[in-house]
């Protein structure tokens, strides 16, 4: 009895000290924050950052060992902060953001993905402006422009990205010179690519459509090409419209593909997965995806280095008579870190965040194969060629629009992916496809 | 007798801690999805109070009802094949040589969690290099289907493995209760000159007709909340062909972000679960309970 | 118990042409159990082949072809990332003490609705049966809050109070086919021998009831063995997450290792297997030997 008692007065006081410990710090922290260098804490009382990110050490090794580095690197140098891990996969990771927020219990730290996707959580309340992270020393002029404007909202930034990607078509060079083919700089000139390895019965391109987003890339570009990238955005904002004859075009252009064959067989019952291995086993020539593909085009080891060597890429091809140029890309930043607005240790995390972001900026590239949105120096690292030419094309991009279904609110993306299905399994006519996405982005949500 | 077996205290003392318990978990989840149905909530900061408008859109979401559809078709194949199991009990519960073995290795995929069985089926309906086409094509059948890929093909192709999945549960159950009929009873029966067939339908069924008609009720409920391998191996696709109602009501509340509705509609599925349980009872309600004699 | 011959009736009293039909019945009969067998063994195959693939090979080869250099690693990869071992842990203690208090509780409400005489006994049924209805997205947002409020998240309480509960609806309907069918006399015996209703409970109707509870045991232990979404809502820290976290491990933002993913599929069936076996011998004993006993 008295022992259960003294147990619980000792948990009150402990519970108590780390709620004031919290308070304390955080104030204390703002004040050294504000001075521009948040390194030299005066260390002593202790916070827990909780973070919740979604590279588990199994199938992202390299991402959650450098997570887990600059954790430890940052703890190094602030003794006073322990920063506690929790990791999901992907899927699992969002459906547990979105219990927590209903309860409003998010971690201090976590990672969200741009625009549509953290819109709900944004107007909740629920992310910290991190506006004074971007001009502070750190991280000043650092982004690749256009990337943190992904994650703004009224003039806020509520989001740090830690990725950026474009996506271009892969292909297998092996393949395109057995059929004597060229890369192609037209949609025609593609189109005839298609011809060919569809009636020597290649399947031209790999594809699986059961996730829907792959499908929505083809979309988009041609929807780029076409009517250009302003339409596009416009008709996603609700200031212009999906009617747009352009955008009708692009969406029969995709059913013109399918009716070619250009896809590998029953591409809309395949995960990506499952269609991304037509490419990698060589069974189809070309796969249009983002460059977080590339370490299996270069550096992943269970890769055999001959197929690696037969991996190019080119740019989507521009069609005739379109708005769309050949140096804008479909892509964009894909995760960010957010610090919760009622984080009770809310400044520790933004000066944490800061780092993480810098440091991480410094060597994803190198040690995760992952292109951060922070500027990489292609002269100071040892990169493979395809990442090096990528990451130029990345700095003549003179557009990239985000990959639609982050950039539509969250029931309208689902619209726009059920969509993408129906017409690439030509369930609905273009005009269908068009009359249903005007009907979800004037819904507003 | 009656006034042992009657004492409030004990009574309460057998049932009041699992009430309890489902009332706190079970319960309280139920009335708030019944009282999310009834605002319009995005899961994240304040409710507005809607009425009666989450359900009346539902009435009218085609969608909603294609999904109800699929459920029920499926809760009706579970039902049947529940005849299949009970086959595979008997004969397994009869005097055959290895019936012990032939069981427990029935009874293996039960053990498989969905994550391996969605991937065992994923390969098997491969369009080019799955089991089925590559026995297909060597049967000289010229381009076999995209199983999953083809709306009218994808509901039957997943109902396979969805019944299968659930055959080992079935199948035990039954076991189980077969087993549990008195031997003396069929030896009765045996020297009065009855042949298994006769045997099964006579004494066996009757005696585990409350088994089975709670098999019934498990099935079909089941069915109705099913979602595992839809969500897995095809998440609904293509173009809706193969949603379920707790897959519908899965996407509206966590991937559009509407919970309210999402909440409407999983409070819709619990409704119609109740009245295909009344359904059921009634249908299946005897006059008097079977006993031994 | 019995060593008679296989068929029902002694073959003497039969016609030889009737005989050699019945002889050829049961051979068809062998045949197609044993076809049913095969089939249902190969998904166990086809998960060992299935772990020792690297993603190429997964699917790029056919799904029953052994690769030329099975990859073992994959199950080196398991064991040396992540937490296996303390999952582990936790899988089994986590499973187990659900397991015991479901079928436990579940016997208890039972027996009081179906052997013992009160008014709203079916009521209560009810209220069971109508707990088997709710699809379990429903219940994260409104059982996380609750059990942030009630500060037992990140606690295996709040996964084992889930799993008992969501599992004594199917439990107690399972039971609930067999009570009925349970001979009334022996109780009335027992009862006129001045037994309590707690004896009487405990040691004759669990006993006689032995072949179900290890049914409804195996049914609850793979329920509780394979289930993830709970464990993913309600716990955070890696010292309470069990084996299908590890599952997870191998899923990635982008690429997945579904060879690794298999190893793990191997390693976590295996417990529940071998388990499986000894507990499904319990059936066979049946309710003969628990009433003649009682």
């Amino acid at each position: 009895m008295s022992k259960s008692k003294m147990t619980r007065g000792l948990l009150l006081t402990f519970v108590l000290t780390l709620v004031l410990s919290g308070c304390g710090g955080a104030k204390q922290n703002q004040e050294t924050g504000s001075e521009g260098d948040s390194a030299t804490d005066t260390a002593g009382e202790k916070v827990t950052i909780n973070m919740m990110h979604l590279w588990p050490a199994g199938s992202s090794a390299q991402q959650n060992k450098l997570v887990s580095q600059i954790i430890a690197d940052y703890q190094q140098e602030h003794p006073n902060v322990t920063i506690k891990q929790e990791v999901l996969e992907n899927e699992q990771y969002k459906n547990k953001l979105k219990v927590l927020s209903a309860s409003n219990e998010l971690p201090d730290v976590g990672i969200t993905w741009a625009a549509g996707f953290m819109e709900p959580y944004v107007k909740g309340g629920l992310f910290a402006p991190l506006d004074d992270l971007l001009t502070g020393e750190p991280l000043k002029d650092k982004f690749v422009s256009g990337t943190t404007e992904a994650y703004s909202m009224d003039n806020k930034t509520y989001a740090l990205p830690i990725e950026l990607n474009i996506s271009p078509i892969y292909y297998n060079k092996e393949i395109f010179a057995k059929y004597k083919l060229e890369v192609p700089g037209t949609y025609e000139e593609f189109k005839q690519v298609v011809q060919t390895l569809s009636s020597n019965g290649v399947a031209p391109v790999a594809l699986g459509n059961k996730d829907r987003w792959t499908g929505s890339l083809w979309y988009m570009y041609l929807a780029d090409r076409v009517a250009g990238g302003d339409t596009l955005k416009q008709a996603v904002s609700g200031s212009g419209s999906f009617d747009d004859p352009g955008l009708v075009q692009a969406a029969s252009e995709v059913q013109t593909l399918v009716d070619m064959n250009a896809f590998n067989k029953g591409f809309n019952g395949l995960s990506n997965d499952e269609g991304k291995a037509e490419f990698m086993n060589e069974k189809a020539a070309m796969y249009l995806m983002g460059t977080w593909e590339l370490p299996n085009f270069t550096t992943n080891p269970d890769i055999p280095q001959a197929f690696k060597d037969k991996v190019g890429f080119f740019k989507f091809p521009t069609v005739d008579g379109g708005k769309g140029n050949v140096n804008s890309w479909v892509g964009g930043p894909g995760v960010g870190l957010f610090v919760s607005q009622d984080s009770k240790v809310q400044a520790e995390a933004k000066a944490f965040v800061e780092y993480f972001v810098s440091k991480w900026g410094e060597q994803s590239v190198t040690t995760a194969g992952v292109i951060p949105a922070t500027k990489v120096d292609t002269t100071k690292n040892e990169l493979p060629q395809l990442y090096v030419d990528l990451l130029n094309e990345l700095n003549n991009a003179s557009s990239i629009t985000l990959f639609a279904d982050v950039q539509m609110k969250p029931n309208a993306a689902q619209v726009h992916l059920d969509m993408i299905q129906a017409l690439f399994g030509k369930a609905a006519t273009p005009e269908q496809f068009a009359a249903k996405h005007k009907e979800a982005v004037e819904k507003g949500n | 007798m009656d006034k042992v077996m009657s004492n409030k205290w004990v009574i309460a003392l057998y049932v009041m801690p699992s009430l309890l318990l489902i009332m706190g978990i079970i319960y309280i989840p139920i009335v708030l999805t019944g009282y999310y149905g009834l605002n319009e909530w995005n899961g994240i900061g304040s409710m507005t109070f809607v009425g009666l408008d989450n359900y009346r859109h539902l009435l009218k979401d085609t969608a909603f009802w294609q999904s109800a559809g699929h459920s029920l078709l499926l809760a009706l194949f579970s039902g049947i094949s529940l005849i299949g199991y009970l086959g595979i009990a008997l004969v397994l519960s009869g005097r055959i040589k290895g019936a012990n073995l032939l069981r427990k290795i029935y009874l293996i995929p039960m053990l498989l969690s969905s994550v391996a069985i969605a991937q065992l089926w994923l390969k098997i309906y491969h369009p080019t290099n799955g089991v089925l086409n590559s026995l297909l094509t060597s049967l000289g059948v010229e381009n076999p289907p995209s199983w999953l890929a083809e709306p009218s093909l994808v509901l039957t192709a997943l109902f396979i493995p969805i019944v299968w999945q659930y055959a080992g549960f079935y199948i035990l159950i039954y076991y189980a209760a077969l087993k549990n009929i008195p031997e003396s009873l069929m030896e009765a029966a045996r020297i009065d000159g009855a042949n298994p067939w006769q045997i099964a339908v006579r004494i066996r069924l009757p005696l585990m007709s409350e088994v089975i008609k709670v098999t019934v009720v498990l099935s079909v409920v089941g069915s109705l909340k099913y979602f595992d391998l839809i969500y897995v191996m095809t998440d609904g696709g293509p173009n809706g062909a193969s949603e379920v109602m707790a897959s519908y009501m899965y996407k509206q509340a966590f991937r559009s972000f509407d919970f309210g509705y999402g909440s409407a509609a999983g409070f819709f599925l619990l409704l119609i679960c109740l009245v295909a349980t009344y359904l059921i009872r009634k249908a299946t309600a005897s006059k008097e309970t079977i006993q031994y004699s | 118990m019995r060593t008679e011959a296989v068929i029902g009736a002694p073959p003497g009293r039969q016609y030889p042409g009737r005989l050699l039909l019945h002889k050829f019945g049961y051979t068809v009969m062998y045949i197609a159990l044993a076809a049913v067998a095969l089939v249902q063994i190969l998904p166990l195959v086809w998960l060992l082949i299935f772990s020792l693939k690297n993603n190429q090979e997964v699917f790029g080869m056919a799904p029953f072809a052994i690769p030329a250099h099975p990859h073992w690693s994959n199950y080196v990869t398991v064991w040396s990332s992540g937490n296996i071992g303390r999952y582990f842990v936790n899988s089994v203690w986590i499973t187990a003490v659900s397991l015991v208090c479901t079928v436990l509780l579940a016997s208890f409400v039972t027996f009081a609705v179906t052997r013992m005489k009160w008014k709203g006994s079916s009521l209560v049924l009810g209220l069971f049966m109508v707990g088997l209805m709710i699809p379990v997205h429903s219940t994260l947002i409104p059982l996380f809050s609750m059990f942030n409020k009630l500060h037992l998240t990140d606690n295996p309480l709040s996964i084992i109070l889930s799993y008992v509960a969501f599992n004594l609806p199917t439990t107690i309907m399972i039971l609930l086919g067999f009570y009925y069918a349970l001979p009334k006399e022996v109780e009335e015996a027992a009862i006129i021998d001045g037994c309590s209703v707690n004896i009487l409970f405990f040691r004759i109707v669990l006993p006689m009831t032995s072949s179900v509870l290890a049914t409804t045991a195996i049914i609850n232990m793979i329920y509780n063995w394979n289930e993830f979404i709970f464990v993913n809502t309600f716990i955070s820290s890696d010292k309470y997450k069990t084996l299908t976290v590890g599952v997870q491990n191998f899923i990635g933002q982008y690429t997945t290792d579904w060879g690794a993913i298999g190893a793990t599929l191997v390693i976590s069936i295996l417990p529940i297997l071998l388990v499986f076996v000894v507990m499904s011998e319990r059936i066979v004993e049946g309710i003969a030997a628990g009433s003649v006993k009682g």
